[in-house]
């Protein structure tokens, strides 16, 4: 995957458009001694979109995303943000970076927390009070905007995580793994908070190792390993071009079956009769006449759909927690 | 059960290189240094001298030749100041010598920890020779008054034997052949010749020599600074327990950069207006602020429960705590910045606090300290810290003799702050 400075459209005279992307990482070269990081990372996030960018571990994801935020500076390559590149003094303002760990005071209130960084990303007086109120609704800790954030759930203390980020309106939105010990209920409020956002218009970069997350809450996917991107699009796209979009049917089956039914592999380690369809309504009736045909009794079936899990086994040959 | 709980307790402690650190190797380390600040004392080469002026007078041979065998002394040093203070006279030993009022000057200033004065004695003494005596002390350092007295009290003797002795010569000389038999000449001497005949001149005035005067001669002493003050030890201490609490509350609140390094705080600071020079100055002022305010209730506590004169200090107490707070929130931000944990920063801060503060003078007072590690105190800033404080309470300097004090504290904030900027560059761009 490579991406060239010529490819990414630049806005003419520095004003904005809707082609410039929001953000552009053109071929971003990184060493850390002799571990190579990032070895010629390119992607783009166009305005508006929402991204997941998945990796396994030690795929230099977390030295990609200090990238985009300034905090590393890469041997070569850029990293450009609606346009602009990142060294211009103030456009990454136009950026809001959540942590993965909670970069937020414990010993202040939720309200003294969303100040403070209000403050420092240049909201003053009457702005500032009116950003904290709309943030502290949008968390929904309007109640307990006076208590002092060390007491809150873990669920609560993400979502100040989050406002403390988003508070300045930023275009951009960098989350890393923003739902991390988060249980299910606390994980659909703060997504239901970023869509708002994104319905606004802010785009997003997601990296998060839960692939439900990955598929329902992007538009599009970035898949990085070994420093590189190794894929990315939609994840229908990243289905049709990786393995296929053919379902995979398991059939378990009794009986004195001398020999594989046309059609059918036997998978050993599985025990079952494994093959691939493109319509299962179609296809299906025709596999259990032919298992039939040689004396098989069906007594267990599954059809699998492929899905981002297989895309990303597919690869990297890893699991995402790995 | 109990074996269990020890053995995991002794594995844990196995597993944490730090805590192990603090267990078994730094009361090695404090016991080091504690060592080689307290002990170097016995070493005879580095035992602390005193520092003294002579005025002297009285012009009575007496005391000339007292002042000589005083400045002969390896347990004294007459101060080089004396020279350029006021220098009164040249006396017959070469000895310099300074006006009464310039040697009470020196010793309010510090310069030396006590003062010698010979005068013209207007009492009985002046029949027999004898100067009047005074020792002008600084009751700051509590121990060279005590021991001066005895000195002085020796050196006079010695002197007056060395003078009869003389004369003693003369008058056998110039009036009586030398008899077969001394000892015919030595009875007919009064006594006290008899026994300055048998002294020994060159006797060490520490050693265990014998006196030449039938009666000791009298000393005044008088504490010109401490004397007046109605609490004059509380003065003291003040600044150094002061000082030493201030750079322990730095190096804590400091560790709040190390905490939002740990976090990603930092990450999210660094990635709004903020800079990293903005950042630093802004915890700067913050401990600088907060130590000042720590240090002017202390002061001020001092002040209405211990009767420490704050009121008409006031100028030269806000100056310098005002550049002792920032010189403290400098060397605590340095520290931060040059550790890569909290829990790093715990034990080093410790280390360094304790020790600098033993040798700057916050737990012991300097002047027991060796020559060498006098000098060596120097080089902390808790040592100029003191001694500002003891210019302005203890010897009620006004602020314009705090200039040197000021200045170094000033050039040591400074120079802490800019090298914890040089360290804090590793966590602007890795």
């Amino acid at each position: 995957m490579t991406l060239s400075l010529d490819s990414i459209p630049q806005p003419p005279s520095g004003a904005l458009t809707l082609e410039t992307p929001a953000l552009a990482v053109v071929d971003l070269w990184k060493a850390y001694g002799n571990n190579q990081a990032l070895q010629g990372t390119s992607f783009v996030l166009n305005q508006g979109e929402r991204l997941a960018l998945l990796g396994p571990n030690g795929a230099g994801k977390t030295t990609l995303i200090r990238s985009m935020c300034g905090r590393v500076r890469p041997d070569r390559g850029q990293v450009f943000l609606l346009g602009k590149s990142i060294r211009d003094p103030d456009v990454l303002l136009q950026m809001g970076v959540i942590p993965q760990d909670l970069a937020i005071y414990a010993d202040l209130t939720a309200k003294q927390n969303l100040e403070c960084f209000g403050q420092l990303h240049g909201l003053r007086s009457r702005k500032l009070k009116e950003r904290v109120a709309w943030a502290l609704k949008w968390i929904g800790l309007e109640d307990r905007a006076n208590e002092l954030t060390k007491g809150f759930s873990g669920g609560m203390k993400r979502r100040v995580n989050i406002a403390c980020g988003v508070l300045h309106r930023p275009r951009i939105l960098l989350l890393d793994e923003p739902t991390v010990g988060v249980d299910p209920q606390s994980r659909q409020r703060i997504f239901d908070m970023l869509d708002e956002l994104n319905e606004e218009g802010t785009s997003i970069v997601l990296t998060t190792h839960h692939l439900d997350e990955a598929e329902t809450r992007s538009d599009r996917i970035v898949i990085v390993d070994h420093g590189k991107v190794v894929a990315e699009g939609t994840i229908d796209h990243l289905i049709e071009s990786t393995i296929g979009t053919q379902r995979q049917v398991t059939i378990q089956a009794s009986g004195l079956l001398v020999a594989a039914p046309p059609g059918l592999e036997w998978d050993s380690e599985k025990g079952r009769f494994v093959c691939w369809v493109d319509n299962v309504a179609d296809e299906l009736p025709g596999i259990l006449e032919r298992i039939q045909k040689v004396g098989g009794v069906v007594l267990d079936l599954e059809v699998h759909q492929p899905n981002l899990h297989d895309v990303f086994l597919h690869l990297t040959g890893k699991e995402l927690r790995e | 059960m109990i074996w269990t709980v020890m053995q995991t307790s002794w594995r844990r402690l196995k597993n944490n290189r730090s805590e192990l650190f603090l267990t078994f190797i730094v009361p090695i380390v404090f016991f080091s240094i504690f060592a080689v600040i307290f002990g170097s004392r016995d070493s005879a080469s580095s035992t602390p001298k005193i520092k003294i002026a002579i005025s002297d007078t009285s012009g009575a041979a007496l005391s000339e030749r007292a002042v000589k065998l005083l400045e002969e002394q390896k347990s004294l040093r007459v101060s080089e100041n004396s020279r350029s203070h006021g220098a009164s006279k040249e006396g017959a030993s070469g000895a310099s010598t300074v006006s009464r009022s310039a040697a009470e000057d020196l010793v309010r200033r510090g310069m030396v920890s006590a003062a010698i004065v010979f005068e013209k004695s207007e009492l009985a003494d002046s029949a027999n020779g004898l100067p009047k005596i005074e020792i002008m002390t600084d009751s700051f350092d509590q121990v060279a008054s005590q021991v001066l007295a005895a000195i002085v009290q020796k050196a006079v003797m010695t002197a007056n034997g060395e003078l009869l002795k003389e004369k003693s010569d003369k008058f056998v000389q110039a009036n009586a052949p030398i008899p077969a038999n001394a000892s015919m000449v030595k009875s007919s001497l009064p006594m006290n010749l008899v026994r300055t005949a048998d002294f020994n001149a060159n006797a060490d005035a520490s050693g265990a020599s014998s006196s030449s005067l039938s009666q000791p001669p009298t000393i005044d002493v008088v504490d010109v600074i401490g004397g007046k003050k109605t609490n004059p030890v509380v003065a003291m201490y003040a600044a150094g327990i002061a000082v030493m609490f201030l750079l322990f509350s730095a190096t804590t609140a400091s560790g709040s950069l190390l905490e939002e390094r740990e976090n990603s705080t930092l990450d999210r600071l660094l990635c709004s207006r903020l800079t990293m020079d903005q950042l630093l100055l802004g915890k700067w002022a913050y401990l600088t602020v907060i130590g000042s305010i720590q240090m002017a209730l202390m002061f001020t506590w001092g002040a209405i429960v211990f009767g420490i004169d704050l009121l008409h200090h006031l100028d030269g107490f806000v100056a310098l705590t005002l550049v002792t707070a920032g010189a403290a929130a400098s060397f605590a931000l340095m520290l931060a910045a040059l550790c890569t944990s909290r829990m790093q920063l715990g034990w080093v801060s410790t280390i360094v606090i304790l020790s600098m503060s033993a040798l700057g003078g916050s737990m012991v007072p300097r002047y027991l300290m060796s020559e060498t590690i006098q000098k060596a105190g120097l080089l902390t800033f808790n040592a100029w810290a003191l001694e500002g404080y003891n210019k302005l309470f203890w010897r009620e300097l006004p602020l314009a003799d705090l200039k040197l004090e000021l200045a170094v504290l000033l050039g040591c904030g400074f120079l802490f702050i800019v090298a914890a900027r040089l360290f804090a560059v590793r966590w602007e761009r890795s």
